[in-house]
């Protein structure tokens, strides 16, 4: 059932890859490519682009790299992580396909992101064969991001959904501003991690289109034409939303590392062996806890 | 050339007769591979009566080059004539370029089954790499160093009817000036004659 859906998409990025063999980048289609940098009826992208590629995202991706990790450790020094008893009850919640699909997305961002930065601030790596290696691994390791975002999407989309209990957790922002053991109100995901789910599974979706669409380069596609939408054109808005999205894609992983490994201890395991501490339950998914209680399962 | 040269293309349209000898000439000179293609000409406003031209592009050597501005690997080297080459070594195959590029110059080369694009390659004004090395590896790279041999790019001189111009921004607007100011002399009426040999005085 779910590899279905994972056929699907590998077709679908390919056909976009080998549909027609004559160039939509410089052949006829050239001159459409030429005035679509600026002149009138195109999107105005190409001075978009480049003043966007010129001066804002490094420094706006630098703001990211340095300033998560130090709001973070002001976090920690502050206010500190939570610890949870772990002398009560276990309880299961991640099966092991979970856990599976998880992991392999896990490696695919490893891989992805740093691949990405580095080739985002190539001239400090040098550029050259070891940029152009990295930039080998981030298209590669892309095809492991496919095979498990699609399977993420669907084995966790029915407890994501927008809840009340969302606006009441953004309000305290989650708990994480003192360290009282107060339940907070939150199903089986919580806000932050719906946030997150979605960024990585839609936003994954969108920056795996764009990301192809850089790769090939040069493709038809038949939208374009109908929209009168210039190839060179429909590459820039790649690169730019590939850019954007990726700065919020890089600020939310680091937020989900920082959360398993240091804001909350041990909340790693429940990804490795499948159980959480009962009373991390009760405190972080106080509704969750509610429900499962009333089942009788705890 | 004066010591503050700065070097441009210009193509005449009104000249320009579509034959493509400047992009083949090119492709031979520089032995670039089948999908490569430095310089190529363009015909506006096809089937349209009086308004179609043609011309012939390739990197225009910008002034303020958004190619040099947006590379990642800063990759780009703007020669105090205003020749502007990139390293290859450094250069991954990225295309920002091409996306900056107002003229779509920026090419890549498709090596392997998986359409991995290789680096960029462009319209060097046949001024070869960014060090002249005068090398073998130079040569590969980047194609011929005609500037350094002090010749004129291949592409503007196979030109047939010198639609193609490239030189001294300067002395390249003074040609072309000339050229709409004896347009406007307008169509000869008078046969050739005395007159026009020796002048209308006996
Ligand atoms: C969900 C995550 C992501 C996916 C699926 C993805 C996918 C891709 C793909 C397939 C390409 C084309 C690869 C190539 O041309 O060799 C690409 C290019 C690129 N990606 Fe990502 N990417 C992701 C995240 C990021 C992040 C977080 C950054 C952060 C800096 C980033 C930066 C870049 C850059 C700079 C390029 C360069 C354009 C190019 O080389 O064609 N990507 N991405
Ligand atoms: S590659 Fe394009 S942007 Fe760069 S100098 Fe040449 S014409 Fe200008
Ligand atoms: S393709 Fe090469 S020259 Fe062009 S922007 Fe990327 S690294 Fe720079
Ligand atoms: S100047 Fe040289 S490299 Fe550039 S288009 Fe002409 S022949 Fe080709």
């Amino acid at each position: 059932m779910k590899s279905k859906y994972i056929i699907v998409t590998l077709l679908v990025l390919s056909s976009l890859a080998f549909g027609y063999s004559e160039s939509a980048v410089w052949s006829d289609n050239l001159i459409d490519n030429i005035l679509g940098y600026d002149k009138q009826g195109s999107l105005h992208l190409g001075q978009y682009f480049t003043i966007l590629q010129s001066t804002y995202f490094k420094p706006l991706f630098l703001g990211v790299l340095l300033g998560v990790p130090a709001v973070f450790l002001l976090h920690y020094l502050v206010i500190g992580p939570m610890i949870f008893s772990h002398d009560r009850k276990k309880i299961y919640v991640f099966t092991l396909f979970h856990r599976i699909i998880h992991s392999i997305a896990g490696i695919s961002f490893i891989l992805i992101i740093p691949t990405g930065l580095i080739m985002m601030f190539a001239t400090t790596f040098g550029g050259g064969e070891f940029v152009r290696v990295c930039k080998e691994i981030h298209a590669i390791s892309t095809l492991l991001f496919i095979v498990s975002i699609v399977p993420m999407f669907f084995m966790w989309l029915r407890w994501m959904f927008l809840h009340w209990d969302d606006i009441k957790w953004l309000m305290i922002v989650g708990g994480y501003l003192n360290k009282d053991k107060k339940p907070v109100p939150a199903g089986r995901f919580n806000a932050g991690q719906k946030t997150w789910y979605w960024l990585a599974t839609l936003g994954g979706f969108v920056m795996i289109f764009t990301g192809g669409a850089m790769y090939f380069q040069d493709f038809r596609f038949d939208i374009l034409n109908t929209y009168q939408i210039s190839q060179i054109d429909f590459l820039r808005a790649s690169a730019i939303l590939h850019n954007v999205l990726g700065l919020a894609i890089v600020a939310l992983f680091f937020v989900h590392i920082y959360m398993a490994v240091f804001a909350i201890k041990g909340a790693i395991h429940s990804m490795i062996n499948g159980y959480k501490e009962e009373e991390e339950v009760e405190i972080l998914h106080s509704s969750y806890y509610k429900e499962l209680k009333e089942k009788g399962e705890v | 050339m004066s010591e503050d040269a700065r070097l441009k293309f210009y193509c005449d349209e009104h000249r320009c007769i579509s034959c493509d000898g400047c992009s083949v000439a090119c492709a031979e000179a520089h032995e670039l591979p089948a999908n490569i293609n430095r310089r190529k000409v363009v015909t506006m406003n096809e089937g349209i009566l009086g308004l179609e031209y043609s011309l012939s592009i390739a990197c225009m050597h910008c002034t303020d080059a958004p190619c040099e501005q947006v590379c990642p690997t800063d990759c780009f080297y703007i020669r105090e004539d205003g020749i502007v080459l990139h390293d290859k070594e450094k250069c991954i195959g990225c295309a920002y370029c091409l996306y900056a590029c107002p003229f779509g110059a920026p090419q890549f080369p498709t090596d392997g089954a998986f359409g991995i694009k290789g680096v960029m390659d462009k319209c060097t004004m046949c001024a070869g790499g960014p060090e002249e090395t005068n090398s073998h590896e130079e040569r590969e790279l980047y194609g011929q160093n005609r500037i350094a041999e002090g010749k004129v790019p291949v592409c503007a001189a196979m030109c047939s009817t010198k639609a193609l111009l490239v030189g001294d921004s300067e002395e390249i607007s003074a040609i072309y000036r000339e050229r709409v100011l004896s347009v406007g002399h307008g169509a000869k009426t008078q046969p050739y004659g005395w007159s026009t040999a020796y002048g209308s005085k006996v």
